[in-house]
């Protein structure tokens, strides 16, 4: 109940991050309601079946953003891969957050040789270029589900968490409190759970947050040059779609205009969520009023 | 920061009295040495490390590269009966694909760290690897270097600007669009300005770094056609480049605004840009140099979406091409160019620190 409290608080004094974590509710809401939202276009019939309609559809009354080449409504597509863009940025943000946690925990609690260990080996992770190593992970996953993609792009994402999670660790071990607390027997996984967590949600914050984009970028760039995996269709592949059948040229432009401004939202978004979070636990950070 | 350690006590073992702690002593004495191999080492340790799992990583993708080269030999011609076993097995030998996985991995670190060769590629095949990369680098660091350098020294003025006017409207403005667009891929920013000035307007080309019908040289047309097909993707790195060194210029500067020398400054009658240069943004150069030089070690990842929207000839290209075509040596040489400039540059930052910065300290 506290931690709730707390967190309500600190969206409440934070515009920034209420303007985000606003965006993003509504971007989950439409991808919530993609189900329904195709059936209202399709009227009885799924609007993005192959020929549904005719090709290359201007945007109009009838096809809010007209159809693409193979006559699917565009709109319609849009919606439905927003909800997988996101599915992919939760599934990666939550697995790499709790495996960052426990890294950045296990380093930064216990210190010494573990902690020598698990920093190099995390530091040796991040200097390795991600995108070779998912095009090249993309080569073994021609149909794979959802969330063995999320899973996979996760593998990449951990490191960045666990070392903005680690430092925090650090310059809060040291804190009288948690002194305190060791003298006073408390074990390890008490002190951790009551004392540290409480006081390291916005940098969990920012990891999901920086994984989950991330993620949702990593997929994107794989389907661009057409190495997605397959049985996935997220915005990044409309947006494939639209450079490899010539939608530039046809002039047909909300089949990328659309998906871009959809997830350069979703990206605005979720910085607001990082700076917001950044700014709460860094006061000397926030601006006067009035910016 | 500990207090000083305890002096060595001395040790009664007289046999290892001489070598280790008269080592120990040393190193105790001149705390920068002791930082500096201990840093040395990590570095070893992490190249060691990156390069190891880059090349297992990538030698454990499926499918058999040297069946691919064999039917491109077979579709160009080169000859049009069944491979014999004996030539397979001479490809095999000659791309460093015989043998286990270890011996495999053993002789290609042996060759890569004694003779910086890494072996033949397959994308061109019989030129080396190393050469087919050196080829696209200059691509790379071209279009990528000089957007990267603009984007940084138009990022710094404006955050400066912008943290220096805080409150004042322009500078809101300067802010709240930096938040919103510093993490945007550059390749939607690329997708869109090919899609207004390419496709619509035409007035600016849409792939290729230049044009066809002129040979590369030092000639005023060749680099007059550089420049002009490398405009539209160099633009697209600048815009969001600049809008995230805004970001962090801002941050940096913000927290400072308030301090007591600033007051003091002022108090003495400077001129306002004078105390923003001379006195507010000095604590922003070096963070934003250190920053700096980190992402030009990321710079060899080359943008790929982007190169790959223009066809740019840099590394990006050729590593989605390599990629595709299982071609080991060439991807595996674009990684490691990539893991070894990243961590050389961040070490030479963390040497070069020190000595810069008063402040900092890496060393108890």
């Amino acid at each position: 109940m506290r931690i709730v409290s707390a967190v309500l608080r600190t969206i409440r004094n934070s515009r920034r991050l209420a303007t985000g974590l606003v965006i993003l509710g509504i971007l989950v809401l439409l991808a919530l309601f993609s189900p329904l939202i195709t059936k209202a276009i399709g009227g009885g019939q799924d609007p993005v079946e192959l020929a549904a309609y005719d090709k290359w559809l201007m945007p109009g009354p009838g096809h809010l953003l007209g159809t693409d080449q193979f006559g699917r409504d565009v709109f319609a597509m849009v919606v439905k891969a927003l909800a997988v863009s996101l599915q992919i940025g939760a599934i990666a943000g939550v697995i790499s957050t709790v495996a960052g946690v426990i890294v950045a925990f296990v380093a930064g609690y216990k210190g010494g040789w573990i902690d020598n260990v698990l920093s190099t080996f995390t530091g040796i992770l991040l200097v390795i270029p991600t995108f070779p190593l998912l095009i090249a992970l993309s080569a073994y996953a021609k149909n794979v589900s959802l969330f063995q993609v999320g899973v996979m792009i996760s593998i990449f994402s951990w490191p960045f968490a666990a070392k903005t999670i680690r430092s925090q660790v650090l310059s809060l071990r040291t804190r009288p409190y948690v002194d305190l607390a060791r003298v006073s027997k408390a074990r390890d996984l008490e002190i951790i759970v009551t004392e540290l967590l409480p006081n390291l949600l916005p940098f969990i914050g920012v990891g999901f947050a920086s994984s989950a984009l991330g993620a949702i970028f990593g997929l994107v760039g794989l389907e661009i040059i057409g190495l997605g995996p397959g049985g996935v269709i997220d915005l990044g592949q409309i947006i494939f779609n639209a450079i490899s059948t010539g939608a530039l040229t046809l002039g047909a432009w909300p089949m990328f205009v659309v998906p871009i401004a959809l997830l350069t939202l979703l990206f605005a978004a979720l910085n607001m969520v990082n700076i917001g979070l950044e700014e709460v636990y860094n006061p000397r950070l926030r601006g006067v009023a009035g910016e | 920061m500990t207090a000083e350690a305890p002096p060595v006590a001395t040790v009664d073992k007289p046999q290892e009295a001489a070598p280790s702690s008269g080592m120990r002593a040393w190193l105790s004495r001149h705390p920068l040495a002791a930082y500096a191999i201990r840093r040395l080492g990590l570095y070893v340790v992490e190249l060691w490390g990156a390069l190891t799992i880059a090349f297992f990583f990538f030698r454990l993708m499926p499918g058999d590269p040297i069946q691919t080269l064999i039917q491109t030999l077979q579709q160009n011609y080169v000859y049009n009966a069944q491979a014999s076993a004996e030539l397979i097995a001479r490809y095999r030998h000659e791309f460093g694909l015989d043998g286990n996985i270890l011996t495999q991995y053993l002789r290609y670190m042996e060759k890569l760290v004694l003779h910086g060769d890494l072996g033949p590629s397959l994308i061109n095949y019989p030129t080396p690897a190393q050469t087919v990369i050196l080829r696209s680098l200059p691509w790379t660091i071209g279009l990528l270097g000089i957007s990267a350098v603009l984007a940084w020294v138009l990022g710094i003025i404006i955050g400066a600007i912008a943290g220096w006017r805080r409150g004042k409207l322009g500078s809101a403005i300067a802010t709240n669009l930096s938040i919103a667009l510093s993490h945007v891929p550059y390749f939607f920013v690329a997708l869109i300005l090919v899609y207004v000035f390419a496709y619509s307007m035409g007035v600016l080309p849409a792939r290729s770094a230049y044009d066809s019908n002129l040979s590369p040289g030092f000639s005023l047309d060749f680099i007059g056609s550089v420049l002009k097909y490398g405009l539209l993707p160099g633009l697209s790195i600048v815009i969001i480049g600049t809008f995230s060194w805004i970001l962090s210029t801002r941050m940096l500067m913000v927290p400072i605004l308030g301090e007591d020398f600033l007051v003091y400054a002022e108090a003495k009658g400077l001129k306002g840009w004078r105390i923003l240069t001379r006195y507010a943004l000095r604590n922003c150069y070096l963070p934003q140099i250190t920053a700096f030089g980190i992402s030009l070690g990321f710079i060899f990842n080359g943008n790929v979406l982007v190169e790959q929207l223009f066809n740019y000839p840099g590394l990006g290209t050729t590593l989605v091409t390599a990629i595709q075509q299982l071609d080991f040596n060439t991807i595996l040489g674009v990684t490691d160019m990539a893991i070894f400039s990243v961590l050389t540059a961040v070490l030479l930052l963390d040497l070069v620190l020190p000595l810069l910065d008063p402040r900092v300290k890496y060393w108890k």
